[in-house]
């Protein structure tokens, strides 16, 4: 509700303008006028301008239509001097009333656009936060919609599969498949759309690595797992369940991508505000021309490897995961030959207090 | 109806999709126990309170009533294990319910053999359950632990923990088998009113991980619920 520039400019001159005519034309019928009615004229001039050119200009004005008044309308005429004290008096008083006036008026307008941007804000906020849970609903409504059919048909292949009928197992995976992909794309809507809802946590490293150990038990073998040093206590401040999440799928690709035999090391440990995540393998690597594509959406590490790379999904969400937490997924070459992911979130101190509580390990 | 079940437990399904319930039914009847139906949470919780079921497998996005509501309705006045399942497997949704107390959260699509797993480890712990109050001596991969002593041995050398590391474990041995949210851990060891309340409860857990388990980054007694809570594991 603010007046701008210009139009400021010209309502100031165009309410100058009617303060000139009002003035002219009460100097003309100066003889028939009481002061009263000169006083009244004014304070509706000023106030006015308060109200169109703003509280500067009404100011102004005021002071203007009391050097006038005092000059044409209080004896002797066409001077500053004032014969009958008591005109003083009608002076200052008018002087005063126009002032409070057009402060009055200003205030009360302030209030009101106040009122009307504040109503503006949370028009916004709640509008935001009513799309934030359509969007949530939607997210649950597409995974129940999907995911229910998807139950019945895994249900029932797996009972034809009881049968003896091999085909059925192919359904079955399939519907594990689809079930996958289904989950990757709610989860790239949800990173991109950054409604992850994040639950970001004091939590300890030993305790996410226990829990990426048990996750990839299945399709891992030869992790080896390092706390440097082995009997700190780590702490960040992170989402668990979407940390592990990078951390499960950066061990299942260095597991895709390495040799059978070859080992995969995951540690974690403290480097400056920072805590660590790493995982490298003994693979072929990724090439120069690759190091900034890996994290993109879509990205595949080899066309056509469809098996070994699914989606393409995982690293570009991996990040946007990482970043929505205030931390960052690297990768640089391993020494030797292979890859090494990090995955770093904001280290915390662990309170005194709490420290001092715990007795220290038993070996 | 599977005349041939060997067992008399009653699985009471309430789910208003039926072919979610055939699916149920079907492997249910393959020798766990007989199913009976309920398509609306308050049918079901009529059901539940006039069949007095073994086990109650609930599934969430029912037209009529929360989940939660009835897992509250039916824990007013049963200890029945009740079994979640949902589509949208979120920890939050998983945590909640848990608190409003399910026993435990299957996320759609699930296997069937997960399925028919989590069945029998509930109808199991549900008959311990009684018995579990007077078992002080846990024998776990190698840890001896006991309640009464009370101590704890790792392959026969005595090991000490801190009164509060021994609430938590006692707190988690005697819901054996059964998640515990961080949200009931920490109300049990230390009460509602305490400073930081994640950071405490992951500092013991690590410590004692790090004095009963033989590999602490591999725990076998103690397992993370990502995002919930925690759980002792009765057969590491």
């Amino acid at each position: 509700m603010n007046v701008s520039g210009p139009s400021r400019a010209v309502r100031a001159i165009a309410w100058l303008g009617v303060f000139v005519g009002v003035t002219v034309i009460m100097v003309g019928v100066r003889g028939r006028l009481d002061r009263v009615h000169v006083a009244l004229a004014y304070l509706l001039v000023v106030q006015l301008t308060s109200a169109q050119a703003g509280r500067a200009v009404g100011m102004s004005l005021a002071v203007l239509s009391f050097l006038t008044f005092n000059i044409f309308f209080v004896p002797p005429y066409g001077t500053l001097a004032v014969a009958n004290p008591v005109d003083w008096l009608v002076l200052v008083a008018f002087l005063v009333t126009s002032v409070i006036s057009a402060q009055l008026l200003y205030r009360a307008r302030a209030l009101g656009a106040e009122r009307e941007r504040l109503s503006a804000t949370s028009e916004r906020a709640q509008s935001l936060e009513q799309s934030n849970r359509m969007k949530d609903e939607t997210l649950a409504m597409v995974s129940h919609d999907l995911r229910t059919p998807l139950t019945t048909i895994k249900g029932l292949a797996h009972e034809i599969a009881a049968g003896g009928d091999e085909r059925a197992e192919v359904i079955e995976e399939e519907a594990d498949r689809l079930n996958a992909f289904v989950g990757k794309l709610l989860d790239l809507s949800r990173v991109t759309m950054g409604t992850g809802a994040l639950d970001i946590q004091p939590n300890e490293a030993e305790d996410l690595l226990g829990a990426a150990a048990q996750q990839t038990q299945g399709f891992a073998r030869g992790l080896a797992f390092h706390v440097e040093p082995s009997d700190s206590m780590l702490f960040g401040k992170f989402d668990f369940v979407q940390s592990l999440r990078v951390l499960v799928n950066l061990i299942d690709n260095a597991a895709k991508y390495s040799p059978p035999d070859a080992p995969i090391d995951v540690g974690a440990r403290r480097v400056g505000n920072e805590l660590r995540f790493w995982v490298a393998d003994r693979g072929p690597g990724i090439a120069d021309v690759d190091r900034e594509r890996i994290f993109e959406p879509f990205y595949r590490k080899r066309v056509g490897d469809v098996d070994a790379a699914g989606a393409g999904l995982g690293l570009s969400i991996a990040k946007g995961i990482a970043e929505a937490q205030g931390g960052r997924l690297t990768f640089v070459p391993r020494d030797g030959g292979g890859s090494v992911f990090t995955l770093s979130v904001p280290a915390i101190d662990l309170p005194g207090d709490v420290a001092s509580s715990v007795v220290g390990p038993a070996e | 109806m599977n005349p041939s079940s060997s067992t008399d437990d009653v699985v009471l399904v309430i789910d208003d999709e039926p072919q979610i319930r055939r699916v149920v039914r079907n492997a249910m009847e393959a020798d766990i126990a007989r199913v009976i139906e309920a398509s609306t949470g308050r049918a079901g919780i009529d059901v539940a309170a006039a069949e007095r079921p073994s086990l109650i497998i609930l599934d969430l996005g029912l037209p009529d009533m929360e989940g939660a509501e009835v897992c509250r309705a039916v824990r007013s006045w049963s200890a029945v294990p009740i079994i979640v399942l949902s589509a949208r497997g979120s920890v939050q949704e998983k945590a909640a319910l848990l608190d409003a107390g399910a026993d435990d959260y299957i996320a759609k699509p699930f296997s069937t053999i997960e399925l028919q797993a989590r069945v029998r480890a509930q109808l199991r712990r549900a008959k311990l359950a009684p018995a579990a109050g007077q078992t002080h001596v846990i024998e776990a991969d190698g840890a001896l632990i006991d309640l009464a002593t009370p101590g704890v041995k790792r392959d026969g050398v005595a090991i000490h923990l801190t009164k509060t590391e021994w609430q938590l474990l006692r707190t988690l041995m005697q819901n054996a088998g059964r998640t515990m949210t961080h949200r009931q851990l920490f109300s049990a060891v230390w009460g509602n009113a305490y400073g930081d309340a994640q950071q405490y409860l992951r500092v013991h857990i690590r410590s004692i991980r790090r004095k009963i388990e033989r590999d602490p980054v591999r725990p076998r007694l103690i397992v993370t619920e990502p995002g919930v809570g925690y759980r002792f594991q009765m057969e590491p």
